[in-house]
Parts: structure tokens; C-alpha cells; sequence
């Protein structure tokens, strides 16, 4: 804990660079780009319109308004995606960086979660405006929480990237393996389902995955549009900052030597 | 306090390609209760102490492999020691490798401002040395134009541009100082002249030794990881001459 605090000390100290990196990475991506964030766009919204094509019409899924559940819940999932692959090459892409300068290297790690994060934040945004007009026909009440539930995507990501960030700078492996881990997650995760629809005597089970949870959240605030059960959104903050702590302690315990191996 | 000391400073390092490099290994490692980390150790440095006073110029010798550029790793805090303390005191900026941390799709300012930010620096200080900078690299249209249209020459003076304008308490340059033309490093030279006379600490590591005399006072003559000599420039060289 200690350990933890006076680590974060060090990188306020370089919030600057933090600054620095996010905007490099959006500028760097959107640059010469002409269509910009449109990109970005496209591709969630491709497979949003094929998942809700195949599961409203081949298998199906019996929700109202299936469209707008998808979109609750699919730029959240694209969001873990996204930056978590980032976590399997982020160091190396910076090793001249990391064998040449002295500075806490997790701050690449948060660069892009942040960087990714204003690119959501845009993303949901839209989101809300769409299902408050064409699916609730008034701005819910929920969606005062999701800030908390921002909160609670930010820690859990960066949770669960510094470990993956870490174990790549060992093993080349995790490129290899953390496709296929997304993979079955996807399928392990209430991204095209209602998590109401898992088995009541494997949900216990089901819910160790914390991106289950995080949906589910996003599914209650954006979807059904009513506040989340305390003990679901206690649950979770609880266990996005377990994960945080553990992550980042583990991270710790190596970082010293990244230098040497990068 | 002087600017640097190092005190009884080992590094080991490990050869990490002899460690298990893929899970499988490491399962059949597991399996087998074969060790897993089976890295051959090699040490690059032995029990040295060295110590740098506020203001000092020294220069490191020797040979490839010897361990200078692990030294001033371990001085600029990028290494720790595998054994022996390091201690430093006031702003270190360490120019190990040219150019680490630019952007090649971004403006030269905003590789000015990300480098600067990389070396710990805020906006503010940043901002009062930017004139300087750009002006001390030389380079035409350099806020506006993209790093990866500027040839390897330019791209290696902005780097050195950005180091020697912070004015950092300690400089550390890592055999860097081969940069540009002519013109470019007799300018360089000169601004680590500068740098120096205003009470800079510098500490060089390189291979051009007229270089070195011209602007060292002492030099540390490092051989397969340990100090072998220590003293005024000219008797380190002289006796180094002779040897290589």
C-alpha cells in the first residue's frame, strides 16, 4: 500500500508526460487521417450491426430494443480489448525510450489507457444521446453514474494491463495467447446476452470474470436505464481497485529490470 | 555533497535469452523441477567507487564492453546496482541514446515538448528554454515539420539541442557528441564548454580522445568492469595510448 502511494507520487511528478503521451498517441492516430474518428466509429458499429442482424433474426435474443443493448455494452467491451492488446507490445515499442531515460515506465501503460479512455468517453457520449432519444425518449436518471462506472473501466483496465504489459516484456507468448484469452471472453461475457440469461447456479462462477460485471453495470445504467444494485456497484469498485493494487504491485516488482531486457 | 558517488557499485546482469524465453519452456521447466531462471550471470562492473564533484568534467575510458555506458545507466537511475549504493544530487540528464522518445510522426516542437516532458520537465520550464533550443539546433522550418522528413544528422542534433539547453546539474553523454557536421559539433563542443564553465557537472563517455582533453580535467579509465585508472586527463591518456 505504502509502496503503492509513494510510487504514484513519482508519477504525478511526470503528469506532464502523461499529458504529453496521451495527446501524442491521439494525435499520431488521427493525424493523417481524413475520415479521423470516424474510424474508429466503424468498426464497433460494423460488428454492432452484424451481432444485432444475427441475434434478432438467426438466434434469438428476446429483448426489446436489442440494438440499443448491444451498443450499451459493445464499446465498453471494444474499450478492455483494445487496451489490453496495447498492454502486449507497449514496452517494447518503447525500448529506446526505456533503456535511456529514467522515468516510471507505467506511465506508458496509463498513457494508453487514457488516450483510449477520451476516445470512449466520445464514443459513449454519442451512445447516450442515441439511446436517450430513440430507445428511453428521455434522458435517464441512471446515467448520473456513470462517472463511477468510468472510474471503476479506468482501474480495472489498467489492473489488468500492467500484468500483461509485465509478462510481455518475458514472453513473447502473451501475443499469442492473449487473442485467443479475449476471444473466449467474448464469448464468456454479456456483450451480445443479458447476463440474467446464464444459468442461476453458474453465475457465481460466471461473475468471477470482471468484465461481466463491468457490462452488466453498463447494461443497467445505459440499457434498462435504472441505477445498479449497491451490491453490484460496491462489488465492483471493490474489485477494480483489488485489481489496480495487485496489478500494479506486481508490475513493480519487475520494472526495475525492464531496461535490462527490453 | 558531491554530484555523484558511487560506492562499492556491482552490476550483474543475467542473459535473458538463456532463461526460459517461452511458456512451454517454462511448463516443461515446471514439470521437469529444472531451475527457471538459469541465466548465466555476468558482471559488466566490479565494486567500483567513483566519486564526481559539483562542477567536475571526467571522462570515461576504455574499451567496448568495458562498462562505461552502464556506468552513467547507474548514475542516471535507468540501472539498478546489483550491489553498492548511488547516490546523485540535483537534475541529471542522461543523452544515452540519441533521439529515444521522438515521435517520428510529430513536429519537431512537439518532439521538443515530449522529450522535455520525458525528462521530467513541467510546461513552464520547458517554455523558457524553447527559444534556445530551436535556435541552438539550427534546423529550418523545425517547429512545423514532421521528425521522419528530417535526415538522421538533424534528427540527432535536436536530441542534443533539447539535452544541452535544460541545463541539467548533471549532464550524461554517452558517446553522442559524433553528431551533424563539422559546423554542428564545433558548436557543441563549445556549448559544453559553456555548460561547464557555468558550473555544470559532465560526465563523457567517448572514443574521440582529443575530444575528451579538450573538455575533461580527469579521466576514469574502466577495464572489464573495474576501475583502472583515476586521475588528470593527460597521465589517464598518455598511459591509455600505450596500452590500446
Amino acid at each position: 500500500m505504502i509502496g503503492a502511494v509513494g510510487r504514484m507520487r513519482g508519477v504525478w511528478r511526470y503528469r506532464e508526460l502523461l499529458h504529453s503521451l496521451v495527446v501524442r498517441n491521439l494525435k499520431v492516430k488521427y493525424q493523417r487521417s481524413l475520415l479521423g474518428f470516424v474510424w474508429t466509429l466503424v468498426n464497433p458499429l460494423f460488428t454492432v450491426a452484424v451481432l444485432g442482424v444475427v441475434f434478432s433474426h438467426v438466434v434469438r435474443i428476446p429483448l426489446p430494443h436489442y440494438w440499443a443493448f448491444l451498443l450499451s455494452g459493445y464499446f465498453v467491451w471494444n474499450f478492455m480489448l483494445q487496451t489490453l492488446n496495447t498492454g502486449t507490445y507497449i514496452f517494447a515499442e518503447h525500448s529506446r525510450l526505456t533503456r535511456s531515460v529514467a522515468f516510471p515506465s507505467e506511465i506508458l501503460v496509463f498513457g494508453a489507457a487514457g488516450s483510449r479512455l477520451i476516445e470512449f468517453a466520445v464514443e459513449v457520449a454519442l451512445v447516450l444521446a442515441v439511446l436517450a432519444i430513440f430507445h428511453h425518449h428521455v434522458v435517464p436518471e441512471s446515467y448520473l453514474v456513470l462517472p463511477v462506472l468510468l472510474l471503476i473501466q479506468l482501474l480495472l483496465v489498467i489492473g489488468l494491463a500492467l500484468p500483461i504489459a509485465t509478462l510481455s516484456v518475458f514472453y513473447y507468448d502473451v501475443h499469442h495467447a492473449l487473442p485467443i484469452a479475449l476471444t473466449t471472453l467474448f464469448y464468456l461475457s454479456p456483450v451480445f446476452y443479458p447476463a440474467e440469461m446464464v444459468p442461476a447456479a453458474a453465475r457465481d462462477l460466471y461473475f468471477l470474470n470482471p468484465i461481466a460485471g463491468l457490462l452488466t453495470l453498463y447494461h443497467d445504467v445505459l440499457y434498462w436505464g435504472r441505477m445498479p444494485s449497491p451490491e453490484l456497484l460496491g462489488g465492483m469498485l471493490l474489485a477494480a481497485v483489488t485489481s489496480f493494487l495487485a496489478g500494479y504491485a506486481l508490475f513493480r516488482r519487475y520494472a526495475a529490470i525492464f531496461p535490462e531486457i527490453v | 555533497m558531491p554530484a555523484v558517488v558511487l560506492r562499492g557499485v556491482s552490476k550483474r546482469f543475467y542473459f535473458y535469452e538463456h532463461r526460459t524465453s517461452s511458456l512451454r519452456e517454462w511448463f516443461i521447466r515446471r514439470v521437469l523441477r529444472r531451475p527457471i531462471h538459469v541465466g548465466r550471470a555476468a558482471f559488466t562492473l566490479h565494486d567500483v567507487d567513483l566519486t564526481v564533484g559539483r562542477g567536475e568534467a571526467v571522462a570515461l575510458l576504455g574499451r567496448n564492453g568495458s562498462g562505461k555506458s552502464t556506468v552513467l545507466r547507474l548514475i542516471a537511475g535507468i540501472y539498478q546496482t546489483s550491489s553498492g549504493t548511488v547516490r546523485t544530487e540535483g537534475r541529471i540528464t542522461a543523452v544515452i541514446e540519441l533521439g529515444a522518445g521522438f515521435h517520428p510522426e510529430l513536429t519537431g516542437a512537439e518532439n521538443i515538448a515530449l522529450y522535455a516532458a520525458v525528462l521530467g520537465l513541467t510546461r513552464r520550464e520547458l517554455a523558457e528554454h524553447y527559444e534556445e533550443i530551436v535556435e541552438f539546433a539550427a534546423i529550418p522550418d523545425l517547429p512545423d515539420t514532421p521528425l521522419k522528413y528530417y535526415s538522421s544528422g538533424m534528427e540527432a542534433r535536436l536530441a542534443f539541442s533539447v539535452a544541452v539547453c535544460l541545463q541539467p546539474d548533471i549532464l550524461l553523454l554517452d558517446e553522442v557528441l559524433a553528431v551533424g557536421d563539422q559546423a554542428f559539433r564545433e558548436r557543441c563542443l563549445q556549448r559544453l564548454r559553456q555548460y561547464h564553465a557555468r558550473g555544470g557537472t559532465l560526465v563523457l563517455v567517448s572514443h574521440e580522445l582529443e575530444q575528451l582533453r579538450e573538455l575533461c580535467t580527469r579521466a576514469v579509465w574502466l577495464d572489464q568492469g573495474r576501475i583502472l585508472m583515476d586521475g588528470p586527463i593527460d597521465m589517464v591518456l598518455e598511459r591509455y595510448r600505450e596500452q590500446e
